[in-house]
């Protein structure tokens, strides 16, 4: 069989915008790859499916399950299919993401320092008080350069109109960005001189910004000043990640036990001694960093590393205590916050979102709960959701009884349809749901996104939940240059 | 360097040396079982390999293929082909960015390979060498890629440091239960025990060469202790693992380095000026026994010097 007959028996769902097709018309961005894919058999489909299968794994490209004492290695799902952004459609994204991206910083510094944004009441103050990712300890601390938010990854997903909608600002560690890189490695060979002839802008930059930036960070100013990616361990899901990103910025992968400090400063164990740390680009949550300060069993932070903080004498890569800015709660505020610190309409809308300890929005939502979505204010990863749609009445009772216990625990938006995109699965073409994640920079010289990001695919059908906690895939993310 | 990491390169370093050794005896003497009139016995290799007891090495020692699954793919055998190889990988993950991705990848592919679910029905089924074979080449891949890829930094040094303490180790082990089974008798002339002792670490061409009155024992002792030219010699061994440890001399870490480098210098000089008969008069036993003691404590003193992090 020819992949033509596969793209003819292709259906879009109703009510969805496909980003390939427009009724039955593909879309001009995507003509190319259409082109390219006429000319395969399915065999030949199948076999690029299976080099993509084969690179991931012996590249270690992969996370590994522990059961009953083993580990078996598993790979992070990949469509073949590229997704494809117009250039006119990434200016558009970028302006937005950069207008959003620094009202969120100015937020951060506000809200631990002055608060004006509290006391002018644009943000309710019990917001912020009842916010679980609210650490004293950073109040009244200035950060280098007033940055809080160095690496951002913002999900943004599009509607059936077409229109690109944030879904929620990742301002901790987000991650994700090695799939980024490595799925473009993969199409390159997958697909050999589509990328150039598409005019496929390049992401291979990411890491070069990223060392760039924590460089220039460095609490002393010394021209090469030691910096750091500090890791969970072989055992986090996200370690291939963090080797990646160390390898390609050729700095040191650290854990927690590498490191000591001593007299307020922080210092690595190496075999020639103790070696100072200037800047820690840290992939251990808050909760962890500092036994002394934060949860005190951790095995995976540096004790003292927060007073060294303090002192100024070292940098650590997010902020901490960023989770107050990326609340689900706190998120419905940012389009107030972009009007308050910038004095500029939001160039990205938000999702609509209720807030469930307000009676009036409770109630509302409680009456329609088959079209809405809950989420609770400070899970991630998809957990702790429940989709109106599909979930059964004890459930949704289950969650009303929740909710009326601790409102502050969750918000309600209405279920969004995302757009969606042909993926090739089991030597079929099937429309699957997809968002998107871009990675922003942001240095002392601005804000810089890498033209890409992470396409992240929802593998069931119908599914609309793209975590890859909870079966979801990715696609290579396509961003063209100009003249298109 | 990392502590940690130094310590990462150097076991994994270990683990893939004591499986080349591992592999390259099994496929010798799967030939030579295939070889034998009389029944051909596992018990050197069993015990110089694993930690089986004496009562379970006397069931399985005379069938070839129980002893091969138990070597190769059995996850209860801690020595295993498939756990060592799976130690160095899990090692190598922990530093890959001191390693190239290209050793990492080579490593990783290492792993798939021996945890493929076929190896065990090959194993049982098909012609044993081919699948060692297969095996052994993932490890000449390692050895070259490490060759062609690797800066020779200091983490290049503590791979060969790693790799030649434990080549040492082997074949002071292999030498001394080698001749342990013939009751350390320099008197045994049966040549065909010799000749796949030599096969086993790739040393009869070279036998064949030095020595031309055929099969000595004394001569199998000089060769595999005393021939610097030999890679699998004792002295060859420590004198490449004393060449990479003294490129980890540096001011900051002198007085460690004073220590470890007096180690080894004591051991190197202390093969190197040993003839067959100093050794005889010892007993080789003894002599083997010491040269070993020695090199645990060098391990000891590179983890209290430079591995020490927790």
């Amino acid at each position: 069989m020819q992949a033509n007959e596969l793209l003819n028996m292709y259906h879009v769902d109703a009510n969805t915008w496909d980003e390939m097709y427009k009724d039955a018309f593909v879309r001009e961005q995507y003509r190319g790859v259409v082109e390219f894919m006429q000319e395969l058999s399915v065999d030949e489909l199948n076999k690029k499916e299976e080099l993509a299968r084969k690179l991931f794994m012996s590249q270690g490209i992969t996370f590994t399950v522990y059961s009953s004492g083993e580990g078996i290695e598993k790979i992070f799902p990949f469509d073949i299919i590229p997704r494809i952004i117009t250039s006119s459609e990434w200016n558009y994204i970028e302006k937005g993401i950069k207008q959003r991206l620094k009202a969120l910083n100015l937020f951060l510094k506000d809200v631990y320092s002055d608060q004006f944004i509290l006391k002018d009441e644009i943000v309710p103050i019990e917001m912020i008080y009842s916010c679980p990712h609210y650490l004293r300890e950073m109040h009244g601390f200035p950060v280098p350069y007033d940055i809080y938010v160095h690496i951002a990854g913002i999900d943004l997903i599009r509607n059936s109109d077409g229109e690109f909608y944030i879904l929620e600002d990742n301002l901790r560690t987000p991650s994700g960005v090695s799939y980024m890189l490595e799925n473009r490695e993969i199409t390159k060979r997958l697909f050999p001189d589509l990328l150039p002839k598409n005019n496929v802008r390049t992401v291979t930059e990411y890491p070069n910004i990223l060392h760039k930036n924590l460089v220039s960070l460095s609490p002393r100013n010394i021209s090469n000043p030691t910096i750091i990616v500090l890791t969970p361990g072989i055992y986090n899901s996200a370690y291939f990640e963090h080797t990646t990103l160390a390898r390609l910025m050729g700095v040191e992968l650290v854990e927690g036990r590498d490191l000591v400090v001593d007299n307020h400063r922080v210092f690595m164990k190496t075999t020639a001694g103790l070696q100072q740390v200037d800047v820690i680009y840290r992939r251990v949550d808050d909760e962890f960093l500092d036994p002394l300060v934060f949860n005190p069993s951790s095995l995976l932070g540096v004790s003292g590393i927060m007073s060294a903080y303090r002192k100024g004498n070292v940098a650590i890569v997010n902020a901490i205590g960023n989770g107050v800015a990326d609340d689900k709660a706190i998120y419905s505020y940012v389009p107030a916050m972009i009007k308050y610190y910038l004095n500029e309409e939001p160039i990205l809308k938000n999702v609509p979102t209720y807030q469930l300890n307000n009676l009036e929005e409770r109630e509302y939502v409680f009456a329609n709960m088959n079209r809405m979505v809950i989420k609770k204010t400070n899970e991630s990863g998809g957990y702790g959701m429940l989709m109106g749609h599909s979930a059964s009445d004890e459930e949704i009772d289950r969650y009303k009884i929740e909710i009326v216990k601790d409102p502050r625990q969750y918000i309600a938006q209405p279920i969004i349809s995302l757009s969606s995109s042909p993926c090739y699965m089991n030597g079929k073409l099937q429309p699957r749901r997809i968002d998107l994640r871009p990675y922003a920079l942001c240095g002392p010289g601005g804000i810089e996104i890498v033209p890409g990001g992470l396409t992240r695919v929802a593998l069931r059908e119908g599914s609309l939940v793209v975590n890859s906690s909870q079966g979801g895939g990715s696609k290579d993310t396509w961003v063209l240059a100009g003249s298109q | 360097m990392l502590s940690r990491v130094a310590d990462s390169l150097y076991w994994m370093s270990r683990y893939i040396e004591r499986t080349d050794g591992i592999l390259r005896m099994l496929k010798i003497n799967y030939a030579s079982s295939q070889d034998d009139l009389q029944d051909f016995s596992w018990k050197p290799v069993l015990r110089i390999f694993t930690y089986l007891k004496e009562g379970n090495v006397d069931k399985v020692a005379n069938r070839s293929r129980a002893v091969l699954q138990y070597m190769v793919t059995d996850k209860e055998n801690s020595n295993s082909v498939v756990n060592i190889v799976t130690h160095a990988r899990e090692n190598a993950r922990s530093v890959q960015d001191h390693i190239t991705k290209e050793l990492w990848q080579c490593l990783n592919d290492y792993y798939h390979t021996v945890r493929d679910e076929q190896l065990v029905r090959l194993l049982h089924r098909e012609d044993p060498v081919t699948i060692l074979d297969v095996l052994i080449k993932q490890g000449l891949l390692y050895y070259g890629t490490t060759e062609i890829t690797m800066a020779r930094g200091e983490g290049y040094a503590f791979l060969n440091i790693g790799k030649f303490l434990e080549r040492a180790v082997q074949s002071a082990d292999i030498l001394d239960v080698k001749f342990s089974d013939k009751n350390y008798d320099f008197d045994e002339s049966n040549p065909t025990y010799w000749k796949y002792l030599l096969l086993s670490i790739s040393g009869y061409e070279l036998y064949l060469k030095t020595y031309r009155s055929g099969f000595d024992p004394k001569n199998v002792v000089e060769q595999i202790v005393l021939n610097e030219d030999f890679p699998r010699s004792i002295l060859y061994s420590i004198n490449q693992l004393h060449r990479y440890f003294q490129r980890l001399k540096s001011e900051k870490n002198i007085e460690a380095y004073h220590k470890v480098d007096f180690m080894i210098g004591k051991i190197n000089s202390k093969v190197k000026y040993s003839t067959v008969e100093t050794i005889m008069r010892q007993g080789l036993h003894r002599y083997l026994q010491t040269i070993k003691e020695d090199l645990y404590e060098v391990g000891t003193a590179l983890n209290q010097h430079y591995f020490a992090y927790v």
